[in-house]
């Protein structure tokens, strides 16, 4: 997000004369999700098996949820392990309002979301004030409370045998899985656009200046804890709503989906992908939510190997904070400096730094 | 009067296996500086092994159960010396998120190396019920009971009295300044490290037999010990052990005469409202912040 | 020498910045103790001492980063109304008219020039999260408002040019001037600098108390110098406290200070006042 900056900051001063079209970064992100949305028309020609549709549109899901925690570990060095049981409660109120109260898809979306953020804020409220690790283990409680009421619950989630969903519907018109596609898409340009704004403006500064120096932010007016409130109710809205989403694309919801694991792999999106980029994340969601499923899974000998894509993602989460802390989407930059067209070395120390 | 000494006597088992838990995490805390959320995971792991053992090559369990302890030690030590001593400039944030990877690993690993079925593991006492005021408590209940009081013990004699214990502290209280002092701090973290999987391994050992041998067989005490540091501070050794009784005493109160089925999760939110008005926990004081 | 130290509950009306009886101790230690000084308007005021006398927890306690144990810091903001500062939670400081930097200087690497000292205006910005995140008109205009104002405040500070450069390897002096705009941007009335000295040489210095006293006179405010450097704080403060082991040594002119007894001593050995 760092360079954006630096071009958001041209465009918005010079009026955008010299820069190309492509530099206006709203129209990468349309460009971006015009591609995406091209997959359904290769799915129906056969020139890709229609079952990837499914893991992509997980993929497009999880980035929408970790572009969230991104936020939250990228600017604020935040760890969230509630991102599966935030998810889980979004997709557990959007499909029992929408499937039995027959809300409209977009209110039950709108109200999921809602309650999220305001308990995400009270939990916040409660760890945030003591230290960062507290909000950890917080929302590692919270997480199993909440995986304890899905499953208790089951007026409302139907317990064990799991929720059931169709698909969004709009006036009374249902989509079909390839146009649902195509409204993930939508909403993942939208969210990257909007994290876009938020890290790029006033509140951009004051996490970058917090995570500078906590003492000058808050020299220069910076309250701490309302900007790791924030940032932590944004990555639950987030979740909720990929949580909703995800009833609404895979149609169906267990308790045993939303256990810790999920939240480490969403961890891992943000870790491997690379903190603070928001195409890193998407780029790391793919890593992690289809490389096990697409290729690693096809492999001979390895791929039979049960818990082999637990181990792949662990793997790489140790390997890139060890030996890559900018993550994947820093490799484009770095072999560009390798061939002598990059930058001088001023943006290799910025680049060292980390979490 | 009886079911209430049958809770305390229970909580008394409970808590010995969350203490042993906790009590691995806050000397990885105080030595590494790092919140360990990898124990329960590495303590399932070395669980599988005893398990393993157990059923496939009929050792007994006392035998298997030291076969865990040297797995927990070799495991122990490979992480610190391949992961964690390689990390000395990351930030603690990123060394927690490394333990949240070696979760996934351990996670992983185990079905690869053991099979996906659930094993069984025997207790160390197989029958034998005490009666105690109408109270009943299994010899093996009482077996887990007096090991995980004489392991603290030992483990407190060797932090205060031995040269390694006070080392741990020294390194515990001050890291650069101890490595000044030419304390050993590698040997130090590696001792911890080596140390939390071995409590881990007996904490998965004495709490397995009550359910089966599963990857998530040490969720709950993974959760429960963290609660029971943040609970008791994570300033002193022997705070995260008295949360941990506190933590098991309270959810089988709470489960009892609350509510059967949300007893555990009520305890957490307890705990969490706790630190709301003492953040520094049970025992601990407030740390000044320097400018 | 000052004798209207002992004032307390009211700030004289060409007072800026009145410190009465502060006092804060770590486990025993009396870091500062029973410290008073007044700061006039339009004043370059200069706080010194010798090593761990005292200035930066002094300074920490005015700016609020230390609660004082006792003690009480009146100060007149910027709508000229007249507060107590203590208790007030360190962030809400700024709002009210003053503004440190710091001893290290405490930029932002990956941001730009303009935008770290957009941080700045901070608390000027009116709109809220969902305005920013939706680009709503009003958080538009402001942010253009505001790099409007930064963009003067980087000129003022003659490194305009530099603007959209990351802060990241940027000479040393760039950033301390980065720092000083951004604390132009607050609409002080009181800028606290904390060793701005530190690391210039005597060029670079003499450039400083250049710039510090065009800051005073562009920007109408009033400036706590809390210095090591000798030189500095002789060639451009109008007043000066010294204080020695948290506690008050003497007020006055450069000149007074300099033929004080105490202030001599104090510094015997450790630094020669020059």
């Amino acid at each position: 997000m760092g360079k954006n900056t630096l071009n958001n900051a041209a465009s918005a001063s010079s009026g955008n004369s010299k820069a190309g079209i492509l530099r206006n970064p709203y129209l990468r992100y349309i460009i971006f999700g015009v591609v995406i949305c091209l997959l359904p028309l290769l799915a129906k020609s056969g020139i890709m098996p229609s079952s990837f549709l499914v893991n992509l549109g997980g993929v497009i899901i999880y980035s929408v949820v970790a572009l969230g925690l991104n936020l939250l570990l990228g600017y604020s060095g935040l760890i969230s392990l509630g991102t599966a049981g935030f998810m889980g409660m979004g997709a557990y109120i959007s499909g029992y309002l929408t499937e039995s109260v027959e809300l409209p898809f977009l209110l039950a979306l709108f109200i999921a979301i809602i309650v999220a953020a305001v308990i995400g804020i009270l939990v916040g409220f409660v760890s945030l004030r003591v230290a960062g690790i507290y909000l950890a283990i917080a929302t590692l409680c919270v997480s199993e409370i909440l995986r304890k009421t899905f499953e208790e619950l089951d007026q409302f989630t139907n317990g064990f045998s799991g929720l059931t969903a169709s698909y969004p519907s709009f006036f009374g018109h249902t989509l079909s899985r390839e146009a649902t596609f195509i409204l993930l898409t939508v909403i993942l340009v939208l969210i990257m656009m909007l994290t876009h704004n938020l890290v790029n403006g006033q509140m951009g500064r004051a996490l970058h200046a917090m995570r500078g120096s906590e003492v000058a932010a808050q020299a220069m007016g910076i309250n701490l804890l309302k900007y790791r409130l924030t940032v932590f109710a944004i990555a639950t809205a987030y979740a909720a709503l990929g949580g909703a989403l995800y009833m609404h694309f895979i149609k169906f919801s267990y308790p045993s989906t939303w256990i810790m694991m999920l939240s480490l792999n969403i961890l891992a999106v943000v870790v491997i992908g690379g903190l603070r980029s928001i195409y890193g994340t998407v780029i790391g969601a793919l890593i992690v939510f289809a490389v096990p499923d697409l290729i690693l899974k096809r492999i001979p000998v390895i791929g039979k190997i049960d818990g082999i894509a637990y181990i792949f993602t662990g793997v790489l989460i140790i390997l890139v904070i060890m030996f890559y802390p900018n993550g994947v989407v820093g490799i484009g930059r770095d072999i560009k400096r390798l061939f002598g067209r990059g930058k001088t070395k001023n943006e290799k120390k910025e680049g060292a730094d980390h979490v | 009067m009886s079911t209430f000494l049958q809770v305390v006597l229970r909580s008394l088992e409970t808590g010995g296996v969350y203490a042993l838990a906790a009590l691995g995490i806050i000397i990885i805390f105080r030595t590494s500086n790092i919140t360990h959320f990898a124990q329960g995971s590495m303590g399932m792991f070395n669980t599988f092994v005893v398990a393993t053992l157990v059923t496939s090559m009929e050792m007994p369990l006392w035998l298997a159960t030291i076969c865990g302890i040297c797995t927990a030690i070799v495991l122990g030590c490979l992480v610190d010396f391949v992961i964690i001593r390689r990390t000395k400039k990351v930030s603690p944030v990123a060394k927690q998120i490394i333990t949240l990877g070696l979760i996934m690993v351990f996670v992983g690993l185990a079905p690869m190396l053991f099979g996906v079925d659930p094993l069984k593991l025997p207790r160390f006492i197989e029958s034998g019920v005490l009666n105690i005021a109408g109270a009943h408590l299994t010899y093996n209940g009482l077996f887990n009971i007096v090991l995980g009081i004489v392991l603290m013990l030992i483990l407190f004699y060797v932090l205060q009295k031995t040269k390694m214990g006070i080392a741990i502290r020294t390194t515990a209280s001050n890291e650069p300044v101890a490595r000044l002092m030419g304390v050993p701090t590698r040997n130090v973290t590696l001792f911890a490290w080596a140390l939390a999987a071995c409590l881990g391994c007996l904490a998965g050992v004495m709490i397995a037999p009550t359910t089966s041998v599963t990857p998530n067989v040490m969720d709950s005490v993974q959760v429960n010990a963290l609660i029971a540091c943040v609970l008791g501070g994570f300033q002193t050794f022997y705070g995260p052990i008295l949360g941990a009784y506190i933590i098991a005493v309270g959810t089988n109160l709470l489960t009892l005469y609350v509510s059967s089925v949300w007893g555990g999760q009520l305890m957490y939110l307890l705990v969490l409202l706790f630190i709301v008005f003492r953040p520094q926990g049970l025992v601990g004081k407030k740390l000044i912040k320097k400018v | 020498m000052s004798d209207s130290n002992h004032v307390t509950g009211t700030l004289a009306e060409d007072q800026v910045l009145n410190i009465t009886d502060l006092s804060i101790q770590f486990g025993g230690l009396k870091a500062v103790e029973g410290l008073s000084f007044y700061v006039k308007e339009k004043e370059i005021f200069g706080l010194i001492g010798p090593n761990g006398a005292g200035k930066t927890t002094a300074f920490n306690c005015i700016t609020q980063f230390y609660h004082p144990d006792r003690g009480e810091v009146l100060f007149r903001t910027r709508d000229n109304k007249v507060v107590n500062l203590v208790g007030r939670p360190v962030h809400s400081i700024i709002r009210l008219g003053l503004v440190r930097t710091f001893q290290n200087v405490e930029v932002i690497k990956e941001l730009s020039l303009i935008d770290n000292v957009l941080i700045g205006a901070h608390t000027d910005f009116k709109s809220t999260i969902f305005e920013q995140a939706l680009r709503l008109p009003r958080a538009r205009r402001e942010e253009r408002e505001m790099r409007v104002k930064a963009e003067k405040a980087l000129e003022f500070m003659g490194i305009a040019d530099l603007k959209d450069a990351p802060a990241g390897g940027q000479p040393y002096g760039v950033l301390k001037k980065v720092e000083m705009a951004r604390t132009l941007m607050a609409e002080p009335k009181l800028i606290i600098l904390d060793e701005p000295a530190a690391g210039l040489n005597d060029s670079e210095t003499a450039d400083l108390a250049e710039t510090i006293r065009r800051i005073r006179d562009t920007y109408n405010c009033t400036i706590l110098l809390v210095e090591h450097d000798m030189r500095l704080v002789m060639n451009i403060c109008d007043r000066i406290c010294a204080i020695s082991f948290g506690q008050f040594l003497a007020c006055g002119t450069p000149s007074e200070i300099q033929a004080n007894k105490q202030v001599q001593e104090a510094y015997l050995g450790e630094e020669d006042p020059e």
